[in-house]
């Protein structure tokens, strides 16, 4: 087909590029950033340098705060994944008006400000003497990751035909039986999902564990903002150039094994 | 006379103030296919999930060969269900899905698998066990739903609707295939249907469900010769509906009037006390005729021509239009639209109504 070049057309184009690159550009500048050479946060003046690389991988703290990151939110995806799944299987059995107001209840972390739900785990953290805890984190993360894995099993338990479970009690099977046989099978692509969001929304959350630890507790997040805060220290860069690939890895394993999926 | 295996008694289903069922009382016979026929709305598919356990009754018990249960979950009642949609396992392939039942109540491995066999045989889909249901038609699925629903030996087989998704000629192979495995298997089936052909070609008894209520039950060839009212009429069947003037009754003869023309009509025991008879008369029971020829005189307005038979439209001044179904083999007169013709019936023809019913 003939690519068509009016005005209009190169106006539109050069318009969405420069949006892209707008949102592109200050992920990828991090990229040259800890590759310097320097002590400080610039880009490399004589040479390519990997020292910063070096510094996260022989850093305690680095090193400390990104496992803490790891398995707090692989903790957090496991129960935010069981307790989502949990309330999304009852409310679809029940499929009632009350089932209705509780997902609308359940999903308000979404809705409200960060920085007025960190305040409010603040305020009950302290109660509950659970500030500067692991536990405490875990427990504000699930809470914050529940929304996404209860809608995404939703999403999942929507192609589910109420007759199927249904017909599993007929033919005999008790409650918890046709949960396992038949409800959780169709849930699995929304638990699968719904766990992934849960780790990356612990993963990536910062302003409740500022509020809400003291020195006890640091995970990766905290530690690239007090690196930020205290000293201009490239580490950061390095940092932030490993999660940039990790994310773009994840994201074409993603989509590749998709459309595989597809083609079977 | 043969044992009761399910009584149901004043059975009794609000949703608010909507009366899904309204007390309700039936029984059902050992080894009977028994279909509940109505349409949407009857209350047919909110009573047959009462017999299955999903829709707990208001009021009213079902007892299962006096035993009651009506409180019991839907797993300790043992009945097989057959569901419009299938309802397959997606997740099983067909030899799961037919061994679900089998394991779920602990039959040991080699039974299972034996059994299942069996059931495949039974609905002639041996070669498909180690597929996906998303790699059958519809009606190979619905077979499957069968076999998984025989294959514990359920007390009672529930079918709702399970033929109503499937293509016209495939409904009737499968509406064949049920009544003969019924036949053959000798469980009870209770069959919920709209559609008036599949309750009349395979139930032994036929339950007619309007608003909640049963409006009449009985052999299908009782129910279409005497239907009692006029929904039962209109609904199994057509029917030409008239409201004739009596003019001299003897015991069960009565005279009555068209126009200017006298005949009678045989009515045993009707109830009729006034001096209009409401009838029902089956197009196929209207003789058509030339002119002269039978009781009365009209003009054809319209023909349908449906093969084995036509249907005829035919104008009267004083009754408006009949329909008339005639066979087209042995057709007195071939109607046209326009022609005129006469038409008639024997004295048994016409079915005496109850009064006021719609």
């Amino acid at each position: 087909m003939m690519q068509q070049t009016s005005g209009f057309r190169i106006f539109f184009m050069t318009g969405a590029w420069m949006v892209l690159a707008f949102l592109l550009l200050p992920i990828l500048v991090v990229i040259p950033v800890s590759l310097t050479d320097t002590s400080y946060i610039g880009l490399p003046k004589e040479e390519l340098s990997l020292q910063h690389y070096v510094a996260y991988f022989q850093d305690d703290r680095w090193l400390s705060a990104t496992w803490t990151s790891i398995w707090v939110g692989l903790v957090v995806a496991v129960c935010a994944t069981v307790l989502g799944t949990t309330f999304a299987i009852g409310c679809w059995f029940l499929s009632n008006r009350a089932s209705t107001i509780a997902r609308w209840i359940l999903i308000t972390p979404i809705l409200v400000p960060p920085v007025v739900q960190s305040l409010g785990f603040y305020r009950f953290w302290v109660t509950l003497g659970l500030i500067d805890t692991h536990g405490g984190v875990i427990l504000a993360h699930t809470l914050l990751a529940l929304p996404y894995v209860s809608i995404s099993v939703f999403a999942a338990l929507a192609n589910l035909d109420p007759r199927i479970p249904q017909a599993a009690r007929s033919l005999g099977a008790s409650v918890w039986q046709t949960v396992r046989a038949v409800v959780l099978p169709a849930a699995k692509p929304g638990m699968l999902t719904g766990g992934i969001f849960a780790f990356i929304v612990s993963f990536d959350e910062i302003v409740g564990v500022l509020f809400i630890t003291v020195r006890n507790v640091s995970t990766l997040p905290k530690k690239i903002w007090e690196g930020i805060q205290e000293s201009i220290d490239p580490t950061i860069a390095s940092v932030a150039t490993m999660l940039v690939m990790l994310t773009i890895v994840v994201t074409i394993i993603t989509i590749w094994r998709r459309r595989d999926g597809d083609l079977t | 006379m043969p044992d009761k295996i399910l009584t149901i008694a004043n059975a009794t289903k609000r949703y608010g103030p909507v009366h899904a069922l309204d007390r309700v009382s039936l029984d059902v016979e050992e080894g009977e296919f028994l279909t509940l026929l109505g349409p949407s709305g009857s209350g047919k598919t909110t009573l047959l999930s009462a017999i299955a356990g999903f829709a707990p009754l208001t009021e009213g018990r079902i007892d299962l060969r006096g035993r009651n249960i009506s409180n019991e979950p839907p797993e300790h009642r043992d009945f097989g269900m057959v569901f419009q949609g299938y309802a397959l396992f997606p997740t099983m392939t067909v030899r799961d899905n037919i061994a679900f039942p089998l394991k779920v109540r602990k039959r040991p491995a080699s039974e299972v698998r034996k059994r299942v066999d069996e059931c495949l045989g039974l609905v002639q889909m041996e070669d498909f066990a180690e597929r996906m249901p998303a790699q059958l038609s519809g009606g190979q699925q619905q077979r499957i739903a069968l076999a998984r629903a025989l294959s514990f030996e359920p007390q009672v087989l529930l079918l709702d609707e399970p033929l109503s998704a499937l293509d016209k000629k495939l409904r009737a192979d499968l509406q064949w295939e049920l009544k003969s495995l019924h036949d053959r298997l000798g469980v009870t089936f209770i069959y919920v249907t709209h559609d008036q052909d599949e309750a009349l070609s395979m139930s032994d008894r036929v339950v007619i469900l309007k608003d909640g209520r049963i409006q009449q039950q009985g052999v299908p060839d009782e129910l279409y010769k005497f239907p009692r009212t006029r929904f039962v009429a209109d609904f199994l069947g057509k029917s030409n509906f008239l409201d004739l003037p009596v003019t001299a009754r003897e015991g069960d003869e009565m005279t009555c009037r068209i126009g200017g023309t006298n005949f009678p009509v045989t009515a045993p025991g009707a109830t009729a006390s006034g001096d209009v008879l409401n009838v029902a008369l089956r197009p196929e029971r209207i003789r058509l005729g030339a002119p002269g020829q039978e009781l009365l005189d009209g003009i054809v307005r319209q023909v349908s021509y449906l093969g084995e038979r036509c249907l005829v439209l035919v104008d009267h001044a004083e009754v408006g239009p009949l329909m008339i179904s005639q066979p087209t083999w042995k057709a007195e007169v071939t109607p046209k639209a326009g022609l005129p013709v006469s038409f008639g019936w024997d004295v048994d023809a016409p079915v005496i109504l109850e009064d006021g019913a719609a």
